[in-house]
């Protein structure tokens, strides 16, 4: 009985400090449970600036291996040169289209009243990418499973859909949560709720696009096929006269 | 005197974006404004490619520039009454200043779009324009609404709103080509093709066309 009421094992971390960030590339892997379980601490960081280089080199690189992963499992679909080349450009994506849109965020942010500076505005877009990383690796398993079990080509591009419509629902609602701690850390704005909504459905956009211009992923390919166009055209086929449309 | 002096030729774009521009002097404003016009001018510029990013990077400061510089006169004179002069130059550069400068925080997202769109192709180009124009009414919005903080008068803001308009519309007109859809390129200014006819009459031979 008594063992039953014993507090938890000090094995369990109880608190984040973000020193440990610049004690080596594993510790750095250290952000990703703080953006889980620590949020107040992050964001306390974020209002006050403490080791905020250390936070945007941490964020990327779990950003940069979390998405490789899951770039991997994208590629097992075509075993080979294919999975490395998935692994290699799914960080392009991610990382990219977050960087593709950080200006409009600071921007627009900036002009909505927002007290954050720069490199505040940088270290949140790449909470943004962590999040949506770490959401990824959560269902690396099961799309793996997926992919090497019972997958067909269009019910995998369902699938990856759904679980990055799911990774950016999920970042919104981590920003959501730091705003409100910035908030009330900085007693100033930090993120305009209504800029958030749409800055996400922007990177959304861009995202696909960008992801569109970097097939295939999925079927045998180049790297890039380096022609120019727009993801709205994988939606030819289900236009009537969807032919009539090209000119 | 003088560390308020270097302050106010300081070019503090958070100061500019933020509204706390009595930090900020009109030229330092409008250097910053040139420059995220600029910027948005060679995303503009971007689906042609080549010399046509020069061009579009250098029109489109002078768009923002000559149409205030044209319009000023009117601008002052309806809000005379209400505000110094010295204000009202503070509240119109930093109007335009403020739109120019949050298309530049767009530029990036407007170049990649231009980068990604099928040329030619007449739906891509009808995607990017498309693209553009909401660029253009979200610089707009911003700029707008810092005007109606500085001038505190609906009528008034709308007035200036459409002077401004009235002649930009014919600026950009007289300016064209912007993103260029001809492909043979990149021309810089043709002027002679430009003066004949103006933007409103070619509006309303567009009208026109769809009503016969």
């Amino acid at each position: 009985m008594a063992e039953i009421a014993a507090p938890m094992p000090a094995a369990s971390v109880q608190s984040f400090d973000s020193d440990v960030l610049h004690s080596g590339i594993f510790a750095r892997l250290a952000v990703v449970g703080a953006l889980l379980r620590f949020r107040k601490t992050v964001g306390a960081d974020l209002a006050s600036g403490r080791n905020l280089s250390d936070y945007v080199c941490s964020l990327f690189i779990a950003t940069l291996l979390f998405t490789a992963g899951y770039g991997a499992v994208l590629g097992m679909f075509q075993p080979g040169i294919q999975t490395l080349f998935a692994a290699a450009k799914l960080p392009i994506v991610v990382l990219g289209t977050a960087l593709l849109c950080t200006p409009t965020f600071y921007v627009f942010n900036s002009i909505l009243g927002s007290t954050l500076n720069f490199r505040q505005t940088v270290a949140l877009v790449f909470v943004m990418t962590a999040a949506v990383a770490t959401i990824l690796a959560a269902f690396a398993p099961i799309a793996w499973f997926f992919t090497v079990s019972a997958g067909t080509l269009g019910f995998l591009i369902g699938l990856h859909l759904v679980v990055f419509l799911v990774a950016l629902l999920y970042a919104e609602r981590l920003i959501s949560s730091l705003r409100e701690i910035l908030q009330s850390a900085t007693g100033g704005p930090s993120v305009s709720r209504l800029l958030l909504t749409v800055w996400i459905l922007l990177v959304g956009a861009v995202g696909l696009q960008m992801a569109w211009n970097f097939r295939p992923f999925l079927s045998e390919g180049p790297f890039v096929t380096g022609t120019r166009s727009l993801c709205l055209e994988a939606l030819k086929p289900l236009a009537p006269d969807g032919e009539e449309y090209e000119r | 005197m003088q560390s308020s002096l270097t302050a106010a030729a300081r070019l503090d774009l958070p100061a500019l974006l933020r509204g706390r521009a009595g930090t900020l002097s009109a030229p330092a404003m409008l250097v910053l404004g040139a420059a995220g016009a600029s910027a948005f001018g060679a995303a503009v510029g971007t689906y042609t490619g080549g010399m046509q990013i020069v061009y579009a990077a250098v029109k489109m400061p002078v768009f923002f520039l000559a149409t205030l510089g044209l319009s000023f006169a009117a601008l002052y004179v309806l809000a005379s009454s209400r505000l110094a002069a010295r204000e009202i130059l503070r509240a119109a550069c930093e109007a335009v200043s403020l739109t120019a400068a949050a298309l530049g925080g767009l530029a990036p997202v407007v170049a990649f779009v231009s980068l990604s769109c099928t040329r030619p192709s007449q739906p891509a180009y009808v995607f990017l324009v498309l693209v553009l124009t909401l660029s253009v009414a979200a610089g707009g919005i911003a700029g707008v609404l810092r005007l109606h903080a500085r001038l505190a008068s609906p009528g008034l803001t709308a007035a200036w709103v459409l002077i401004y308009q009235f002649t930009g519309a014919q600026m950009a007109w007289l300016l064209k080509p912007w993103v260029g859809y001809t492909f043979t390129a990149d021309r810089f200014l043709p002027l002679r093709e430009n003066l004949h006819g103006n933007f409103y009459e070619a509006v309303f031979g567009v009208v026109r066309s769809l009503l016969s």
